[in-house]
């Protein structure tokens, strides 16, 4: 019998009282007058606060278009509030989807957006004049998917139909039942909450409505009664829990917009949250990142003034000790220590205040370095919401817990069960404390609440919503405070916690570790390179005749902050629009060339930067050079370089190639596939593709391969809407082969390196892929150097080595020690982590001896069975339709060794492959630091101290002896002793910071 | 006059369009219509036509040309349902 649908043609009760709620939504403005007057001007932005004009001012009029793609517009116009408006509050109104900063009469009235449509002009009218001027600054944005607020989908695109302005009259009562009936309805459509109870006010809405005749509106205030009599006063129901309201708005600094238009984006979200507290003082809310208030003093000193008063009075917050809100998987140890530092500063500078929490509700998974680094940079509370909500395979088992860092370090932390951006309806809200899961040991719950991503924040129809909470016995009992009241109140000295020990894994956006790897490149190579220039004129300051007012304190800080602001979670991971990363390539480039000048000096000796010694084999660059590694030429060579010192280098000329042999591929003796190869270290058989099928190590007298080892893969990658964020676990399946052009061979050989060639193309000739390895004479080193022209879709390519190892762990640099990732299935959580971050090296060993991977810049790896799997390159299309299509070239070293990664030194050998030597005269004193890695050199932000960060990495305990008396600092640079220490003891991975004054590191 | 329209959809009007994560590429022009191929957020616009109609405008005026504009939207496979 054939199926039949029936169709419900009749409207339900429920569906009754939604139709007549959008009659009242629609009927909340009493009276309007339309503004004839305005004109408009057409602008691209170009830079912060600059604008390439497009027109002259035109009229505007209702129903035309306006805004163009990526346009900004000036609006301006005067109007008059009709005589019989002038009673009460009169309203400046205007429906759009773009972002607008209103002037009335001159001052910043307010901010209209998708989620808000209107200012209260009362505060900004002259007495006695009911004239006013408007001047609106408006910029489209187009955001796409993520749009929170419904209302606002059809107005999205790049341009617009202008609706028209208005001078408004709101209808009171309609307005009270407008938001009566938002809150009612939304628990009444609500699984979260109890079912008599929905049924119970779907027939007293009913009831309330019927108060009302829908031609005049006339009941209105009938029916407002009509709820609190029968709805808030009724207390036959009961729910449970405790929910803390903290009012915030995230903002991206750069994701489907530039940078550039983050300025307005930020003025205008902390312009509408300022005026909100002037409609209602009792509001609070959180804004973070010290970045947005050092843009807000700048281009708008005259709201910055005000926000300094708001901050006073504690209505408006500063929250996130860090610079921006960082990705905190990719950017270095030191990076993260400056987000703080440079954060906190400007905090303490602008506010007098030192920020004790890390408010980072949208960053893709934390390291395990973090909480040391928060504790020694005044932060205890640390707050991110994605662990709990985006995590694909496994539940995130705490909200409230204390999180023990790689060193020990425990901050408290809070993972609020709910996502960061909410409109506070009370569905979200029973939401939140349905799914918090610590309910007996963790206090209240945080709910967020605010719209956001690229900022707006807080509305008023939230705030009302908030004032009716407490007259309904079914929510959750709710209290609005601030951020820093919920972390203490809750967490502060909470015994009953309980701990995490590990890195924050989020079980998702894995692909972010390695989508658009030249800014992966580059952020390694600047990271490198700060640390290169702040030592070199920490040195350069002994050799000065003015000390330290010579050290270009203020030069190395913009550079640093330059390169920390690129380090934003949706630019240096790589998830942004097309003009996005262009930005960050010339940021880096500037970086690089403002760099380069502060190095700058004549001379010939290279000098070894690391406070260790340098006996691995190195590329130096020269411009006669025979190798060309990256596009640059040079020679390969051991230069012998003790700790923190220089020499004259040269070519040896040596172009003796005895050392190796060659048979096989493009041999005449053997017509095989197959190139053997022989050195003094190995015997090799390459595969023509370049993969190794055996590595036969003549030291150790063992094989390293089992299966795959250097071999390319590409892999379908199609993780669908989130297409730079993530890679799926099943990302196997399908795989292509590449087509070899040229099998791998002999291109050039001297007396202390062999390079060997191969040319591979991917299907369709898309790609053409060069992979060329490096043998050398002296090392065991192998380096491979990739030289990819690359134009694909949805594909990944990774590097697979399987290992004749037998080890169920892969130990991974994390830049301040490493951690350890089972390589092994057995739990869902370890299936989970089948891709994860690493740093400079990842090795694989057993008892006797394992196989690393150093590399520059490549951060994804694949935990596998028999080893790891480097992520080389993605080509994803959202946001970025271009993601990585270009020209590649990068290396990395294999690394076969005996003993474990601790015992054959990989991480010393990681930093001498990452860290160049730099060409300078300097000589540099006796700076001994025994196994501590010296981190970082600097002067001090107030110019009194030369500071040492130093870092244990291999998990060691012991005391070393300083070079010279100081004091143990915190990372924000404050001094934690008394009395100056002449030796500081140490713990495994621990990082610590000393200032030695400027005067004794003068004199010694 | 095929250049010329080229050059302009490449330097004028797609990097206005990227602005806002969209992507414009150009196919052809011949007897005044003017093809282009939109992916990104444009492949999914609803409101597409006005920004054609923009683009018909800024070619109007800097290129003296009256055009009709062919598109092409290409979708990514996880908005191709």
């Amino acid at each position: 019998m054939a199926f039949v649908e029936v169709i419900r043609r009749s409207m339900r009760p429920e569906e009754w009282t939604d139709l007549r709620y959008a009659w009242v939504k629609r009927s909340l403005t009493g009276r309007q007058h339309e503004i004839t007057d305005l004109e408009i001007r057409d602008a691209v932005q170009v830079g912060e606060n600059e604008y390439e004009f497009l027109s002259d001012y035109r009229p505007l009029r209702k129903g035309e278009m306006y805004f163009t793609p990526d346009g900004t517009v000036f609006i301006r116009g005067k109007a008059a509030i009709p005589e019989d408006f002038r009673k009460g509050e009169i309203w400046f109104t205007l429906h759009t989807a773009a972002e607008m900063m209103v002037k009335i009469n001159g001052r910043y009235a307010g901010g209209i957006d998708p989620n808000r449509d209107r200012i209260l002009l009362n505060p900004w009218l002259e007495e006695g004049s009911y004239g006013f001027t408007i001047e609106i600054e408006g910029y489209n944005r187009s955001k796409p998917d993520d749009e929170r607020n419904p209302d606002s989908m059809h107005l999205r695109g790049c341009r617009q139909i202008f609706d028209g302005a208005y001078v408004s009259v709101i209808n009171q009562d309609l307005q009270d039942l407008y938001y009566d009936l938002t809150l009612l309805l939304d628990i009444a459509k609500s699984p979260h909450f109890d079912e008599d109870y929905r049924q119970f006010l779907n027939r007293e809405l009913d009831q309330a409505l019927n108060k009302i005749d829908f031609d005049t509106f006339e009941g209105a205030g009938e029916a407002v009664k009509y709820i609190e009599e029968h709805i808030y006063q009724n207390q036959d129901f009961h729910s449970s829990g405790n929910v803390a309201l903290v009012g915030h708005s995230h903002l991206d600094i750069a994701y489907y917009w530039r940078r550039i238009h983050v300025v307005q984006k930020n003025a205008r979200t902390i312009l509408i949250q300022m005026r909100l507290m002037d409609q209602y003082p009792e509001f609070k809310y959180a804004h973070t990142q010290p970045y947005t208030y050092e843009l807000l003093a700048k281009y708008y000193p005259e709201l910055f003034a005000e926000l300094k008063e708001k901050i006073k009075a504690g209505q408006f917050e500063p929250v996130g000790a860090m610079y921006v809100e960082p990705d905190c998987n990719v950017p270095s140890a030191e990076s993260l220590i400056r987000q703080c530092l440079y954060g906190q500063h400007y905090y303490r500078e602008a506010f007098g205040i030192t920020v004790d929490n890390a408010w980072l509700p949208d960053v893709f998974g934390n390291s395990w370095i973090l909480p040391q680094i928060l504790k020694k940079s005044g932060v205890d509370y640390f707050v991110s919401n994605k662990m709990s909500t985006w995590n694909d395979t496994n539940r995130f088992p705490h909200n409230h817990f204390l999180w023990k860092g790689i060193d020990g370090s425990k901050v408290y932390a809070c993972v609020p069960p709910t996502h960061f951006i909410t409109w506070n309806m009370p569905s979200q809200i029973q939401e939140n404390w349905d799914a918090y899961q610590d309910k007996e040991t963790g206090g209240q719950t945080l709910s967020m609440f605010g719209y956001g991503d690229g900022g707006s924040g807080v509305t008023e129809e939230m705030l009302e919503l908030m004032k009716r909470f407490d007259k309904l016995s079914i929510m959750p009992k709710t209290e609005h405070m601030r951020a820093d009241e919920f972390l203490h109140r809750n967490l502060k000295d909470n015994e009953q916690l309980e701990t995490w020990d590990g890195e924050l894994y989020l079980e998702m956006h894995r692909g972010t570790f390695t989508t658009k790897s030249n800014l992966k490149a580059a952020n390694r190579r600047l990271e490198f390179k700060l640390r290169n220039a702040e030592l070199l004129w920490t040195l350069r300051m002994r050799e000065g005749k003015d000390t330290s007012r010579d050290y270009p304190r203020e030069e190395l800080r913009d550079c640093y902050k330059k390169l920390l602001l690129n380090q934003f979670h949706d630019i240096l991971p790589g998830s942004h629009i097309n003009p996005v990363y262009q930005d960050a390539m010339r940021d880096y480039e500037e970086l690089e060339s403002r760099l380069d000048v502060l190095m700058e000096e004549g001379g010939e000796r290279y000098f070894n930067t690391l406070n260790q010694k340098r006996d691995e084999v190195s590329f130096i660059p020269w411009a006669e050079g025979p190798v060309t590694r990256k596009g640059i030429r040079g020679y390969y060579a051991n230069p012998e370089l003790e700790a923190l010192s220089g020499k004259a280098l040269c070519w040896d000329g040596d172009t003796d190639t005895s050392w190796f042999h060659t048979e096989g591929l493009h041999a005449e003796k053997l017509h095989t596939e197959k190139l053997y190869v022989e050195t003094p270290v190995y015997r090799i058989c390459f595969h023509e593709d370049g993969s190794i099928e055996s590595l036969f190590d003549k030291r150790l007298d063992r094989e390293w391969t089992d299966g795959n080892f250097n071999k390319l893969h590409l892999y379908q990658d199609t993780p669908g809407m989130y297409d730079a964020w993530d890679i799926l676990p099943n990302y196997k399946d399908v795989e292509y082969a590449f087509t070899v052009e040229e099998g791998i061979h002999l291109t050039y050989g001297d007396g202390s390196v062999a390079e060997f060639t191969a040319s591979l193309k991917t299907p369709k000739g898309k790609s053409t892929w060069k992979m060329i390895v490096r043998l050398f004479k002296d090392s065991p080193a192998i380096e491979v150097e990739h030289r990819v022209d690359w134009d694909e879709k949805h594909k990944m390519v990774k590097a697979e080595f399987s290992c004749n190892v037998l080890s169920r762990e892969l130990v991974c640099d994390t830049s301040a020690g490493y951690i350890r990732r089972e390589t092994h299935k057995n739990t869902s959580w370890q299936k989970a982590r089948f891709e994860v971050c690493h740093h400079k090296w990842c090795d694989f060993a057993e008892k006797g001896g394992g196989v690393a991977i150093i590399n520059e810049g490549k951060y994804g790896v694949g935990v596998e069975e028999k080893g790891m799997s480097l992520s080389l390159m993605r080509s994803n299309i959202r946001p970025d339709i271009m993601s990585d299509i270009g020209h590649h070239a990068f290396c990395y070293v294999i690394l076969p060794h005996r003993g474990d990664a601790v015992e054959a030194e990989i991480n010393r050998k990681a930093f001498a492959y990452n860290i160049p030597l730099v060409k300078t005269e300097i000589d540099c004193p006796r700076l001994d630091f025994g196994p501590l890695y010296l981190q970082a050199a600097k002067l001090s932000e107030n110019g009194e101290y030369v500071v040492f960060r130093l870092s244990e990495q291999d998990g060691r305990r012991g005391t070393v002896k300083l070079p010279y008396r100081g004091y143990l600092m915190n990372m924000l640079e404050d001094v934690e002793g008394e009395e100056p220490v002449e030796s500081i003891s140490y713990k495994p991975f621990e990082i610590l910071t000393v200032g030695v004054p400027v005067g004794e590191y003068m004199k010694a | 006059m095929v250049h010329f329209m080229e050059d302009y959809i490449c330097n004028n009007v797609a990097p206005r369009i990227r602005g806002d994560g969209g992507w414009v590429e150009f196919v052809s022009y011949e007897d005044g219509q003017l093809t282009l191929i939109f992916r990104g957020e444009c492949s999914k616009c609803m409101i597409l036509d006005r920004c054609m109609d923009w683009i018909c405008q800024e070619v109007k005026r800097d290129l003296k040309e009256e055009i009709i504009i062919k598109p092409l939207r290409i979708k990514p496979f996880f908005w191709d349902n």
